[in-house]
């Protein structure tokens, strides 16, 4: 590639002065392109194209090993979808999972940050003890988990009073557990964020608000929140698209159960996929998921940027 | 503050926070024990005998310890070293691969002047708005049907050009002086030399600091990689370890160890490079 370049300036560089704009310019949008194209082509065959080919598989009853020997159905795979059990009760599950995870997630990031920027002693042995589980990958964190509530396990020993046998076996207490192993997995990096947001607030405020006399809530409310606005709303947006989007909890630690439980929309991607190879269907459920998220993530903006103004 | 005050309120005042102080560190303390708890928990059963751990009694120390695990991995059953070669050789291909690609095209977007550049940018942002995830199906029979089913291409190459990167790189190249690469051009410079030996040493901190989180990233990778590999010489760490728990679903420590091993190779990566992993997580907010 090196030598095309070089012998495209060589060429203009001796120069036929009347033809040099135009020529100047296909030569510009060829360099251009050169350099743009290892990231375009991947970007196209692995980005663009298979997002057309996903809505064009969900109007097919789509055959895995021929093809071409698909059923076009229309919109039929999205009128199942309507009126199937399992993907209502994933979209509620997941909605579920979202509605605790997010919350604890963004809580807790938000107070390891504000306290870890009173310059405490061991700060950055804090800082590492905080962020650690996110350098993990979900199945070594689900496995541990599933170890924390087994039995013996400190997680069981702390809910003991309350359950029978590990909490992953009960209706009630299996997408909690999942919760809380995933707020101990992600916290530290949405605490990492908040920490740069909370240490670009201008100390002066703080000082001129303290002779005004102001108290530490005050401080809170009128400085500290307005002015994190930006990495809480970055924190509240990616949390949510990204816990929206679970699959490894579950698969490792309860393969969806107790009874369907713990089954969310992306877990029901993959079985339709890759377990009973459903593909058109399974493209339907991928594309309804990108609506809701694209939905979700515009309806945050719009809650969260208003709230905070 | 203290002459508006009585004197005392203001020792009050002072005895108020010094509690405060107390009350901070025991919170950011208690929580920080409270996370490192499920460590200790997968160290500790690892090297926990079988019969203490059968017990099913709670204990943060055990009463007696045995090496015999790692031992196993480590020396019996070394799977687990091509294990942790398949995932560190994915990892640096990846890497590699986006920090060439993204700058090469970030380069374009904002050194050199061609028709159509800011709509290129505007696509690629606008995929930010599509999650990995939701696209599994159509790609996968994409990459079925180029036959690399099965092998590190299909982990390597589908996520390899994400915005990300690009739009980390765009911001950073556009705040390069201009004067630089002008004065490089009268020298004769072409677009390759300026990218290459400009523009690209310049830009290190950033390079690094992608790197390091796109490396974290492809090294942890789950449901892509549990989709396209099913040939246990070809896993990576993180599908290995579940692969084992199916084999051994009744010994908690060998299961342990397996994970505290995995583990291993990123937690020595994050104790190094501390500081440049968490400002990499920190420049991500500027996307949202």
């Amino acid at each position: 590639m090196a030598e095309n370049v070089d012998t495209a300036t060589a060429n203009t560089s001796s120069g036929f002065f009347n033809r040099f704009i135009s020529e100047r310019s296909t030569r510009e949008l060829i360099i251009g392109l050169l350099f743009a194209s290892p990231y375009l082509t991947l970007f196209a065959v692995f980005m663009l194209y298979p997002l057309a080919k996903g809505l064009y598989m969900s109007l097919f009853e789509w055959n895995f090993l021929r093809p071409s020997e698909s059923t076009f159905v229309g919109v039929g795979n999205y009128a199942r979808l309507l009126s199937d059990p399992v993907f209502w009760n994933a979209l509620w599950n997941t909605l579920e999972f979202v509605a605790m995870t997010v919350p604890l997630i963004v809580g807790l990031s938000l107070v390891l940050a504000l306290g870890l920027n009173k310059e405490l002693v061991g700060d950055r042995l804090l800082q590492f003890l905080y962020f650690s589980p996110y350098v993990l990958t979900v199945s070594v964190v689900g496995l541990i988990w599933v170890q924390m509530f087994a039995e013996g396990g400190i997680g069981t020993f702390l809910l003991g009073s309350l359950i029978e046998g590990s909490p992953l076996n009960s209706n009630l207490w299996a997408m909690p557990s999942l919760v809380i192993t995933t707020v101990w997995w992600q916290t530290g990096f949405y605490f990492a964020i908040l920490l740069a947001s909370r240490q670009n607030v201008p100390e002066r405020l703080y000082e001129a608000a303290r002779l005004d006399g102001a108290g530490p809530w005050r401080m809170f409310r009128d400085i500290t929140l307005p002015h994190m606005k930006n990495g809480l709303l970055f924190v509240v947006i990616a949390s949510t698209i990204f816990q929206f989007q679970v699959f490894g909890q579950p698969f490792v630690m309860t393969r969806g159960g107790p009874s369907g439980e713990t089954q969310t929309l992306v877990y029901y991607l993959y079985q339709l996929g890759f377990e009973t190879r459903q593909l058109g269907f399974g493209s339907a459920v991928g594309y309804t998921l990108l609506a809701i998220l694209v939905v979700v993530s515009a309806l945050n903006y719009y809650i969260v940027g208003t709230n905070n103004e | 503050m203290s002459n508006s005050s009585a004197s005392n309120r203001f020792v009050d005042r002072i005895g108020r926070e010094r509690l405060s102080r107390i009350a901070l560190y025991v919170v950011m303390y208690g929580i920080a024990i409270a996370f490192f708890i499920p460590f200790w928990r997968m160290f500790q059963l690892s090297v926990t005998p079988a019969g203490l751990v059968a017990s099913g009694e709670f204990f943060l120390i055990p009463s007696d310890v045995t090496f015999a695990y790692w031992e196993r991995f480590l020396v019996q059953e070394p799977i687990i070293y091509q294990w942790a070669f398949n995932t560190f050789l994915i990892a640096s291909i990846t890497t590699f691969l986006v920090l060439v690609v993204d700058s090469m095209i970030a380069f374009s977007l904002t050194r050199l002047k061609w028709p159509g550049r800011s709509v290129v940018l505007g696509v690629i942002l606008a995929s930010f708005m599509i999650p990995g995830y939701v696209n599994i199906i159509p790609l996968f029979t994409v990459v079925n049907n180029l036959g690399m089913v099965n092998s590190y291409w299909a982990i390597i190459l589908p996520f390899a050009a994400g915005p990300l990167g690009v739009f980390l790189l765009v911001q950073f190249f556009r705040d390069i002086p201009k004067e630089l690469e002008e004065a490089a051009r009268l020298d004769g410079f072409s677009p390759f030399r300026i990218y290459a030996q400009i523009i690209m040493p310049l830009s290190t901190p950033i390079l690094t600091a992608l790197g390091l989180f796109v490396f974290i990233w492809s090294w942890n990778q789950f449901l892509w990689p549990l989709i396209v590999l099913n040939n246990d010489q070809l896993y990576t760490l993180p599908i290995g370890v579940v692969t084992l728990r199916s084999v051994n679903a009744l010994a908690p420590n060998v299961i342990m160890t397996s994970l505290a091993l995995a583990s291993l190779p990123l937690f020595i990566v994050f104790l190094l490079f501390q500081d440049k992993l968490i400002s990499s997580v920190q420049m991500q907010a500027g996307t949202g």
